[in-house]
């Protein structure tokens, strides 16, 4: 009698439990359903080689659905989609756009949906999978743009044929005399990396580090990428402010003596959410298409192309990282310096850039 | 009587204008349309300072925060000295090229041509990339050799300078546009009156500056207006070799604002209408000093020689300082580019194993790029037959006495020259999406060709425009006396005599829309994305040699349409 009671009250424990998954999974089934009737699924956001050349096959493979990646500049396909809304065409299911994009166009202008209730994947649902526990919701609602990655951004490269690793140990190393001219960035008066690395360098070191490492230092400004890591190589300008990871790392397995930065003694290492954040179109056009993909993206699977393609260090706990760059994996007990924390893309970064420019514009 | 006779004569002479007058106002309404609105579009989005998605609030404060922005007008002043110095020395090469080419015995004129036109194409970013390794200062080749000469102890080159980029661009579209616009109205310059100065014993040179020059003037000017408007736009060079050297140019701004996050249109707007205080003014000078039409006709009904001047021995001197310019302002930057695209690392010889052709591999294996040439090639298609049948139709308007509103209508044309591409982009954007016409075009092949032709307009309305002031009056009064039709005129007298001209700005036109990227960034979709996009993610994501790679299939491919397109306009204009 004994076991049968045992048993009873098993099944009576597990079938609410079974029930339940077996609804989750009816809905998830549905969901894939659904989006294989509407045929199609449109992501918009930078160019992307990595969506075009795995994303897309892998998406088509698993699910059957067809991707059309819609790939601009920001301000190109910010300015091409508010004109859509503007005339009634919705035309977009998904973003997956730099923080900038995210906080002050889709989210600043309500361009967006809640995304939290939609993320029902078993794998993606399930806090376990997450380093903080749960998916990190970026936006101060936390409901609407998913970051899924955070890595350890580089500080600055060194070439140690001209640069030895002692001589540029603190931020103020940068303005030895010996280093002027040698120094490269990505142009701080506009938009970008560049400007960013200058907002970083003005809010923990001041308007006069700003000047002395810009100005007098005479460092040296280009808008093209690929020329700052060429620059780097061949030592023309030995330290690079804001080289790519992407652009540099190859030249590293070259052979080329390149030393990667993430740290300074008066400047912590920072992290950042690179390469996208995610949210979900409102008035989606294939909703269910654009479930299943934002549900797919935050998947092992999904994350792990990325953090492959990217070398970025994912928030999931299930992704290998053992073929990431140590250096990028932030290290537990560190306070770093968030750079895409959401309070800082909105009005911490802008108010330093601007000042940034105010400096160099002025400057004679 | 007398007063039917003359009731007559007024409904005569009425239904010979309706024709013209029909096609006059219909013009204008067209570019009202597709280039008026989107300018006021842009215009009147300057001035709202609302917030997306809130009313309307309107007022200066776009315009004050452009122009209050102490480096706006260093970067204004950079421009117009930019746009200038290489103006004058592209002008005087240009026209000693299509003069050669075209009215001399010169041997390996065609050649000279063909070669001129394929600088042209040559996308000007890796032919920048290529100068960048001949004349870096550091380890430009260039530099490294002359380095090594015993007088020589600094490195003499540096493309980080103003003359830099003015000599970039001299070896960029600069000088080559102008060649290729100027060399069929020289080739249509008939060799009697240059037989008439010799007979008067002018020199050659004095021909060339008396008679060939002031004829051809027209489309001298017009080419220098483009050009000096061009100049004024231009930023991709400048941001390259101009950034590292602090020098910044007027475009640069434009397109910083456009970058912003949220971009700042209505400020890149406000910046913008500068361009249009500069047409203004240069078209009023233009229009002033072509009042009064036959100063410049060549082509009349009463015979026309096409004999060319003899050079003499000179004319292997020409031949051989025309293919010493090409060689160095062309081939040479050209062959490092082919290089390039064969490098695993663009520029570095010494890593391991410094060539590849897996770029190649990659560029043609990509999954989309067989689908965006199609579609590239179908715009260009479009934009190119139906660009030169519209616009040839406009010019004509513009240069006939009976046209009422010619200067409205022209000033319609010229206006896409003054906004940047991405501008423009957007008003059309505007425009399609708010008109019933996004059902027709938005996302489509045939909308991104539209957007193509509108931004044509100016060059093509005013080649065409230049080659009908050669043509005299009585070539059609002869055929309107015989009876044919305006439209057998047309096609059987007027168009085999401009044929040159149709086909180098169709020629023209077809490759620019291969190589366009900021007007059709904002009109394709999945199914009309032309290989612009694709070039446009190699840029962002630094693929410099997949982008040469790609620079160099487009030059290839237009390559082949120019000896397809020289062989059909030779044998319209009935040439061997």
């Amino acid at each position: 009698m004994r076991p049968f009671v045992i048993l009873l009250m098993a099944l009576l424990w597990s079938a609410p439990v079974l029930a339940q998954s077996r609804a989750g999974e009816k809905e998830w089934n549905t969901i894939i359903e659904g989006a294989k009737k509407e045929g199609k699924l449109v992501v918009a956001g930078s160019p992307d080689p990595v969506m075009r050349n795995e994303i897309i096959p892998k998406f088509k493979e698993r699910y059957g659905i067809p991707i059309e990646f819609i790939a601009g500049r920001s301000s190109e396909i910010s300015a091409r989609i508010k004109t859509e809304r503007g005339s009634g065409i919705y035309s977009v299911d998904v973003y997956l756009s730099g923080p900038d994009t995210t906080a002050t166009t889709l989210y600043g202008e309500k361009m967006i949906d809640p995304l939290k209730p939609l993320l029902i994947m078993p794998e993606v649902a399930d806090g376990t999978k997450w380093k903080l526990g749960k998916i990190w919701f970026a936006d101060p609602e936390e409901r609407f743009a998913v970051r899924g990655f955070s890595s350890v951004a580089t500080l600055l490269f060194i070439n140690t044929d001209q640069v030895k690793p002692d001589e540029m140990r603190s931020a103020k190393d940068l303005l030895n005399p010996k280093w002027r001219g040698k120094i490269s960035t990505e142009d701080p008066t506009t938009t970008g990396s560049g400007a960013n690395s200058a907002a970083r360098f003005y809010h923990d070191l001041g308007e006069d580090f700003v000047r002395k490492l810009y100005i007098e230092q005479k460092t040296v400004r280009t808008r093209e990428r690929r020329q700052m890591s060429d620059w780097l190589a061949r030592g023309t300008q030995p330290i690079c402010l804001s080289c790519r990871e992407d652009d540099v790392r190859p030249l590293i397995k070259e052979g080329f003596k390149i030393l990667e930065i993430f740290e300074l003694a008066d400047m912590p290492g920072s992290i950042n959410g690179s390469p996208w954040m995610l949210t979900l179109a409102n008035r989606a056009p294939n909703p269910n298409a654009a479930q299943l993909f934002a549900n797919w993206i935050l998947s092992k699977e999904g994350l792990g192309i990325y953090a492959r393609g990217y070398g970025s260090v994912s928030m999931r706990t299930d992704i290998d990282e053992t073929n990431l760059n140590p250096g990028n994996i932030p290290k537990k007990g560190v306070k770093y310096f968030d750079d895409t924390d959401w309070k800082w893309i909105v009005t911490g970064r802008q108010e330093y850039r601007e000042k940034v420019w105010q400096v160099l514009k002025t400057a004679k | 009587m007398n007063v039917t006779a003359t009731a007559d004569k007024l409904s005569i002479a009425r239904l010979r204008v309706r024709p013209i007058r029909i096609a006059e106002l219909s013009l204008v309404a067209f570019f009202a349309f597709v280039t008026g609105l989107p300018l006021l579009f842009l215009l009147g989005g300057s001035f709202n300072l609302a917030a997306p998605g809130q009313a309307a609030l309107y007022g200066v404060a776009n315009w004050a925060r452009a122009f209050n922005d102490p480096t706006t007008v260093n970067a204004l002043w950079m421009s117009f000295l930019l746009s200038g110095a290489r103006l004058i020395p592209a002008v005087m090469i240009a026209v000693l090229f299509a003069w050669l080419i075209a009215r001399t015995d010169m041997p390996g004129g065609n050649s000279i041509e063909f070669f001129c036109w394929m600088a042209y194409f040559i996308p000007d970013f890796p032919l920048t990339l290529a100068w960048i390794l001949l004349l870096d200062p550091n380890y430009g080749l260039l530099n490294t050799l002359a380095l090594k000469l015993p007088f020589v102890h600094t490195a003499p080159f540096n493309p980080y300078s103003f003359w830099g980029i003015v000599w970039v661009h001299t070896s960029t579209g600069g000088i080559w546009f102008k060649v290729i616009l100027l060399t069929p109205v020289f080739r249509r310059l008939s060799a009697a009156l240059e037989e008439a100065a010799r007979v008067a014993g002018a020199t050659t040179t004095a021909m060339l500056w008396r008679i060939s020059v002031p004829l051809l003037s027209p489309m001298i000017l017009a080419v220098s207006v483009l050009s000096f408007i061009r100049g004024l736009q231009s930023f991709n060079t400048e941001l390259l070799l101009g950034t590292p050297a602090g020098i910044y140019v007027y475009s640069t701004r434009i397109y910083d604002y456009i970058r912003r996050e949220p971009a700042s249109y209505g400020e890149a707007t406000a910046l913008g209408s500068v361009f249009i205080i500069a047409l203004g003014i240069l078209l009023f000078l233009y229009w002033r000093f072509l009042r009064g039409k036959r100063r410049f006709t060549v082509v009349t009904g009463q015979g026309y020689s096409t004999a060319r001047v003899r050079l003499g021995r000179w004319r292997y001197v020409a031949s051989a300082g025309c293919t010493l310019y090409i060689v160095i302002m062309t081939l040479l930057p050209l062959a490092f580019l082919t290089i390039g695209s064969f490098m695993r690392r663009y520029g570095f010889f010494s890593i391991s194993s410094p060539f590849t052709l897996a770029h190649w591999q990659d560029v043609l294996s990509d999954p989309i790029f067989f689908l965006a040439l199609k579609n590239s090639l179908l715009i260009a298609t479009i934009t190119a037959g139906v660009g030169v049948a519209l616009y040839s139709i406009v010019a004509y308007v513009l240069v006939s006495r009976r046209a009422v509103v010619a200067p409205v209508l022209e000033a319609l044309c010229w206006l896409p020259h003054i906004l940047p591409g991405i501008l423009l982009g957007l008003g059309i954007l505007w425009l399609f999406l708010a008109t019933p016409l996004r059902f027709v075009f938005y996302g489509t092949t045939w909308g991104i060709a539209l957007a193509l032709m509108v931004s044509d307009s100016p060059v093509t309305t005013q080649a065409f425009r230049a080659g009908y002031l050669q043509l005299g009056a009585d070539l059609e009064e002869a055929a309107r006396v015989a009876g044919a039709s305006w439209g057998y005129t047309y096609r059987r007298i007027l168009l085999p005599l401009l044929a040159p001209i149709a086909g180098a700005i169709g020629l023209m036109n077809f490759g620019g829309a291969l190589t366009s990227i900021s007007t059709p960034v904002l009109l394709y979709s999945h199914q009309s994305r032309p290989l612009a996009i694709l070039m446009l993610e190699y840029s962002v994501t630094g693929e410099l040699e997949r982008g040469a790679v790609l620079g160099l299939l487009i030059t290839a491919i237009i390559c082949v349409m120019m000896l397809i397109g020289r062989r059909l306009g030779l044998q319209l204009s009935g040439q061997q």
